[in-house]
C-alpha cells in the first residue's frame, strides 16, 4: 500500500479543520497518510494519520508554494514517492498544488468533492456544481489533488494507533517570494459582499422597532445584517447592507432570510450563497424554491426563540 | 458632439418649465434646469445627477423651446457609458443584456416559458396568418408577478378569436430602457437583432404589452412599415366590436394611473379607459395629476435596475397615498414597472394593484 | 511593464440549467450565450490599470475557438493594446496541457513580458491551476488569490493574497512572475458596445494549437458527466417552534459559522 502525502494547513497556531477532509481521502482511497507539518504546538488528533513528518520552520514558509514545493521534491527524492500529494482545495492549497504540478509535472485534479474507489475516479465540480466532471489520471504517476472542504472529513477515522513521528529540516526563506505579514482585511464601514454569514431581513420583519432586536440576534450569531430593498427604502437598514439587483450580490457561506418572500431582483443577488435558510410566513414565498432549508413562521418569533436558546445554553 | 446631439440646449432660455414638471424636482437633488444650464457652458456634471432621470419625458413635453432635456440626460449618460463610468448596478443589466438580451441575464432559453401557464397552443409568429406578433417584454417574460400579464391577455386575445403569434425565445429586449441610460451601441444591436426577426417572418402588427416596448417600437426603431399598438388598444376595439364582453360586475373602488409612456409620451389615454368604464358598476376614479400630468411612477430610464443615493419620499408612496383619500381600494394601470413600484407601497396601506389585464380576467 | 493576459471564453451558465448528453459524455450548450470568464476580466482591468500608471502594453491571449476573439475584442476595449487567439477546436479540461501549450507558445515565440497574469479560475471547469502549473513550469514566481497590488517596485510587486475569513497575507514578490487575479480586486470598467466595435479594428494575430500543444497528451482524463445529488428544493424544518429553531442552529453549526 502506498502512501499519500497530505500538505497540511496551519493559521497562526490553528490546525484548521479542513485538513479532515484531506486525511479522510487519503483512507478512502486506501492510502496511507502522512501529515507534512510545521513544527509547533498544534492540536492534532495523532491516531488519525499514519505518520506525521514536521518540519523545522516557520508556519509563513507553509504558505509559500515555491518553498513548499522545494521541501515535497527533497521528500520524494529521499524517500519512496507518495501516489497521491494533498492539499484542502484553499486559497494556498490551489497555489501549492498547482505550482507542484508545474514544476514536477504530475497530472492534477482540483476541488475533489466525491470519489469512487472503483476505477479510482475522482469527481470534480464544473460550473459551480450544475454538474459533475469525474476524472482519472492516464498517467502513472503521483496525483496531486486538492479537496473541497466538508466533502471527505467524515473518512478520516481514529485508525486506533499513535502515528509515528519524523522531523525534518526546513527550507530557508527565498528571494523570489516572501511574507511580509498577515493583514486584516480592512473594515471600512460594512461590506456585506465579504460576509461569510449575513442575516438578511426583509419587509416582514414588520416595522423598524425589530431591526435592533435581529442585530441582536445577529451579534449573538456573529452573522451581518443585510436586507431586502423595501427594508432599505424605509431607511431601516443603510443602502449599504442592501442584496439585490440594485444593492449587492452576495454569496455568503450562510444566508439566512428572515421575512424576505423573495422577489427575484433579490433572489439575483443572494442564489449563489453555499447555503439558503429561509423564514417566512407565507409558505408560498418564492424564497423556499431557493432555499435549502425552510421553515414557515413568523420572522419576529423564531428571532425571539433563537435569541432565548443561545442565551439559555 | 454637440452636432449630432438631438437636445437642443443652446437655444434654452431657462425658463424652468422642466423643472416644474419633473417628478424628481425638489425632493431629490436633480435639477433638470440646472443641468441643461451646466450643459450649455460645458460645465462638469457631478456623476450620480443623471441616474436620477425616469425618462418620463415630462420636460420634453413641456418644454416651450424644444430643447429636449431627456435626450439631453440620454446625451450625458452616454458618454458616461463609453467612459464605461457608470454605476455598477447599471453596468450589471448592460452586462445582462448583451450576453442574455434581457437586463436581469435570465436566461434567454426560458423567454418562452410563460406559455406554459396557458391551456391552449400560442403559435410561433411564422404560423400564423395574420402576422400579428404580440411582443413580450422581458419583465412579463421573467418577473413572476408580472408573468399573469402576457398570460392574460394571451387568453383575451384567444377568447375574442384574435389570431396572434410570439417569437418565443428569438425575442429580445427592446431597448427602451437601454437607449434612455445611453448605451447606444447595445441598443442598435437589439434593435437591429429584433427587426431582423420581424423581417424574417413577415410581421405586419406589433402588440406591445408594455408601453416601454411600444414607445421604443413605434418610435425609435424608424419605419419598419409595421402597425405598432399597446395591447390596451386592441383590447379596447375587441370590446367594441363585441367580440368581448366584460359581464360581471367588478365591486371595488378602482382608480387609473397613466403610465408615461404609454399617456404623456404617446397619448394613449381613452383606450384603458373605455375598457374600464365599460365595466359594470365601476366608476373609475381619477388622480389629480392624470393623463398629461400623470405622476411618474419612477420606474423608467433604467431606474429599475438601480437605486439612487438619496433616500426620499418615493412618488409611488405619494400616489398610493391619493388613491387611498380618493377612497379607491385598487389602483389599476397597464405598464409592468408601474406595476412593481406602486404594489411595493400600495401593499404596506392595505391597498391592491391591478394591472388592467387582471381585471378585465375578473369581469369577462 | 508588459503584462500578457490569459482571458478564456466561457458559456454563462449562472441562470441555466445544464443538461448531460450523448450518454454522459457531454454537456449541451447549444443555447446557452457566453462571455468573458469573470476572473480574467478582473485580471485584464488590473494589468490594464497598472499600465495606465506605469506605462508598458498589455496582451490578451486568449485559448480556444474562433469565437473567443470576442474576448479578445473586449479585452483590447478595456484597454489591452492587441489580442492573440491560439486557435484550439477540443475543449481543454486538462489544465497541465492548457499550461503546457501556454509555455510553449511563449518560448516559441520568443513572447516578451514582465508578468503574465490569469484569472483565479474560470467559470466552467473551476480547476484554478493553470496559473500555477504554468508558473511551476517556467521556474517563475507565482502568487494566487491576488486581491490588491500594493505597490510595484524596482523588480517587485508588493501584494496581497486573500486567505479566509477575512485574513490575507502581505507578500513580496519577484518579476518576472505569474499572478492569478482575485475577483473583486478592482471593479472591471463598463466596455460599451461601441468600444467594442472600435477595438474590432485592432488586428487579432491567431495561432494554432497544435502547434504549441508538444506530446498534446492529457495527464488526466474526464471521462463522464453526472449531475449532483438532487436538492429537491428546500428541506422545510417543522415540529414546534423550540425544535425548529435548534435544528436551525444546528444546520448554522455543521455550516461552520457560528
Amino acid at each position: 500500500m502506498g502512501y499519500a502525502l497530505i500538505i497540511s494547513e496551519v493559521r497562526r497556531g490553528v490546525f484548521e479543520e479542513r485538513n479532515l477532509d484531506a486525511i479522510g481521502i487519503a483512507n478512502l482511497a486506501g492510502k496511507d497518510a502522512y501529515l507534512l507539518i510545521p513544527e509547533g504546538n498544534y492540536n492534532i488528533n495523532g491516531n488519525m494519520v499514519d505518520k506525521i513528518i514536521k518540519v523545522k520552520t516557520e508556519e509563513s514558509m507553509f504558505l509559500n508554494p515555491l518553498i513548499i514545493t522545494g521541501l515535497i521534491t527533497k521528500i520524494m527524492d529521499s524517500s519512496a514517492s507518495p501516489e497521491m500529494v494533498i492539499f484542502t482545495h484553499s486559497s494556498s492549497g490551489i497555489e501549492m498544488a498547482s505550482y507542484l504540478a508545474g514544476k514536477m509535472g504530475l497530472p492534477i485534479i482540483t476541488d475533489i468533492s466525491g470519489y469512487e474507489k472503483n476505477g479510482d475516479i475522482f469527481f470534480k465540480s464544473y460550473y459551480s456544481d450544475k454538474v459533475f466532471g469525474q476524472f482519472k489520471k492516464t498517467k502513472e504517476s503521483p496525483l496531486i489533488l486538492t479537496v473541497r472542504s466538508g466533502s471527505f472529513k467524515d473518512f478520516a477515522t481514529d485508525k486506533g494507533k499513535q502515528a509515528e513521528e519524523t522531523t525534518v529540516e526546513g527550507l530557508s526563506g527565498i528571494e523570489e517570494r516572501s511574507f511580509i505579514e498577515y493583514v486584516e482585511e480592512e473594515k471600512t464601514g460594512v461590506d456585506i459582499t465579504k460576509a461569510e454569514f449575513l442575516l438578511s431581513l426583509g419587509r416582514g420583519v414588520g416595522n423598524k422597532d425589530e431591526i435592533p432586536k435581529f442585530e441582536e440576534l445577529a451579534q449573538l450569531l456573529k452573522a451581518t445584517i443585510s436586507g431586502s430593498r423595501p427594508v432599505v427604502d424605509k431607511q431601516w437598514l443603510p443602502k449599504e447592507r442592501q442584496v439585490g439587483t440594485s444593492g449587492k450580490t452576495v454569496k455568503p457561506k450562510v444566508y439566512l432570510a428572515m421575512g424576505i418572500s423573495g422577489a427575484f431582483q433579490h433572489i439575483a443577488g443572494m442564489k449563489d450563497s453555499e447555503c439558503i435558510i429561509a423564514v417566512n410566513k407565507d409558505p408560498e414565498a418564492p424564497i423556499f424554491q431557493y432555499a435549502h432549508y425552510g421553515i414557515v413562521g413568523d420572522a419576529n418569533k423564531i428571532r425571539d426563540k433563537l435569541k432565548d436558546i443561545i442565551q439559555g445554553g | 458632439m454637440q452636432d449630432e446631439a438631438a437636445s437642443r440646449v443652446l437655444v434654452c432660455i431657462q425658463c424652468g418649465k422642466c423643472t416644474g414638471g419633473c417628478p424628481e424636482s425638489g425632493r431629490t437633488p436633480f435639477n433638470i434646469r440646472m443641468l441643461v444650464r451646466k450643459r450649455q457652458f460645458n460645465y462638469a456634471i457631478d456623476e450620480s445627477m443623471p441616474w436620477y432621470c425616469t425618462a418620463c419625458n415630462a420636460c420634453t413635453i413641456r418644454c416651450p423651446r424644444d430643447v429636449k432635456p431627456s435626450e439631453m440626460i440620454i446625451e450625458i449618460r452616454s458618454s458616461l457609458v463609453e467612459n464605461g463610468d457608470i454605476p455598477l448596478a447599471i453596468q450589471k443589466a448592460l452586462e445582462n443584456t448583451f450576453v442574455q438580451k434581457n437586463p436581469w441575464g435570465k436566461p434567454r432559453s426560458k423567454r418562452g416559458e410563460w406559455v406554459e401557464k396557458l391551456d391552449f397552443k400560442v403559435p410561433h409568429i411564422s404560423e400564423t396568418k395574420h402576422k400579428r406578433l404580440l411582443f413580450l417584454c422581458c419583465v412579463h417574460a421573467y418577473d413572476p408577478r408580472c408573468m399573469i400579464i402576457p398570460v392574460n391577455v394571451a387568453q383575451l386575445l384567444n377568447k375574442a378569436g384574435y389570431e396572434f403569434g410570439i417569437l418565443g425565445e428569438e425575442e429580445c429586449c427592446c431597448g427602451n430602457e437601454i437607449r434612455r441610460i445611453g448605451e447606444l451601441g447595445l441598443f442598435e444591436e437589439l434593435m437591429e437583432e429584433n427587426k431582423a426577426n420581424f423581417k424574417e417572418y413577415g410581421v405586419e402588427e406589433i402588440i406591445a404589452l408594455s408601453p416601454h416596448c411600444m414607445n421604443t417600437l413605434k418610435n425609435e426603431y424608424g419605419d419598419m412599415g409595421i402597425k405598432v399598438m399597446h395591447y390596451t388598444e386592441v383590447l379596447s376595439n375587441l370590446i367594441k366590436e363585441g367580440l368581448l364582453k366584460p359581464e360581471k360586475t367588478f365591486e371595488k373602488e378602482l382608480i387609473y394611473h397613466d403610465p408615461c409612456f404609454l399617456g404623456k409620451q404617446n397619448k394613449i389615454f381613452e383606450q384603458p379607459r373605455e375598457i374600464l368604464n365599460n365595466i359594470n358598476n365601476v366608476k373609475l376614479k381619477e388622480f389629480s395629476r392624470s393623463r398629461e400630468i400623470s405622476l411618474c411612477c419612477e420606474g423608467g430610464g433604467g431606474r429599475m435596475f438601480f437605486e439612487v443615493e438619496a433616500q426620499y419620499k418615493r412618488n409611488s408612496e405619494t400616489r398610493v397615498e391619493e388613491a387611498q383619500e380618493k377612497g379607491a381600494e385598487v389602483i389599476t394601470t397597464a405598464c409592468p414597472f408601474c406595476v412593481m413600484t406602486l404594489e411595493e407601497k400600495a401593499v404596506e396601506k392595505g391597498l391592491a394593484v391591478k394591472e388592467l389585464s387582471e381585471i378585465l380576467m375578473e369581469v369577462i | 511593464m508588459d503584462i500578457l493576459v490569459f482571458v478564456k471564453r466561457v458559456a454563462a451558465t449562472q441562470e441555466e440549467e445544464l443538461r448531460i448528453i450523448d450518454d454522459g459524455k457531454n454537456i449541451d450548450l447549444s443555447k446557452i450565450p457566453f462571455k468573458m470568464n469573470d476572473w480574467d476580466n478582473y485580471a485584464v482591468e488590473e494589468a490594464v490599470k497598472i499600465v495606465e500608471g506605469k506605462g508598458g502594453s498589455v496582451t490578451a491571449i486568449s485559448i480556444g475557438s474562433g469565437e473567443s476573439d470576442e474576448v479578445l475584442r473586449r479585452a483590447i476595449a478595456m484597454g489591452s493594446k492587441d489580442g492573440i487567439l491560439i486557435e484550439s477546436n477540443e475543449t481543454i479540461h486538462d489544465p497541465a496541457l492548457r499550461a503546457l501549450a501556454i509555455y510553449n507558445f511563449i518560448k516559441k515565440e520568443n513572447m516578451q513580458f514582465d508578468a503574465i497574469f490569469t484569472g483565479v479560475q474560470s467559470e466552467d471547469d473551476q480547476f484554478a491551476a493553470t496559473g500555477g502549473f504554468l508558473a511551476g513550469k517556467m521556474g517563475l514566481s507565482y502568487a494566487s488569490m491576488v486581491i490588491g497590488i500594493d505597490a510595484i517596485e524596482n523588480g517587485y510587486f508588493v501584494l496581497r493574497r486573500e486567505l479566509e475569513g477575512g485574513l490575507q497575507e502581505r507578500i513580496k514578490i519577484k518579476t518576472p512572475c505569474v499572478l492569478s487575479i482575485q475577483s473583486g480586486i478592482n471593479e472591471p470598467r463598463y466596455v460599451s458596445i461601441m468600444g467594442i466595435r472600435k477595438a474590432s479594428k485592432v488586428e487579432r494575430k491567431i495561432m494554432k494549437f497544435n502547434d504549441y500543444a508538444g506530446s498534446g497528451d492529457a495527464v488526466i482524463d474526464l471521462i463522464r458527466w453526472s449531475y449532483p445529488e438532487k436538492k429537491g428544493g428546500a428541506t422545510m424544518l417543522t415540529g414546534e417552534v423550540d425544535a425548529q429553531c435548534k435544528e436551525l442552529l444546528e444546520i448554522l453549526k455543521n455550516k461552520g459559522v457560528c
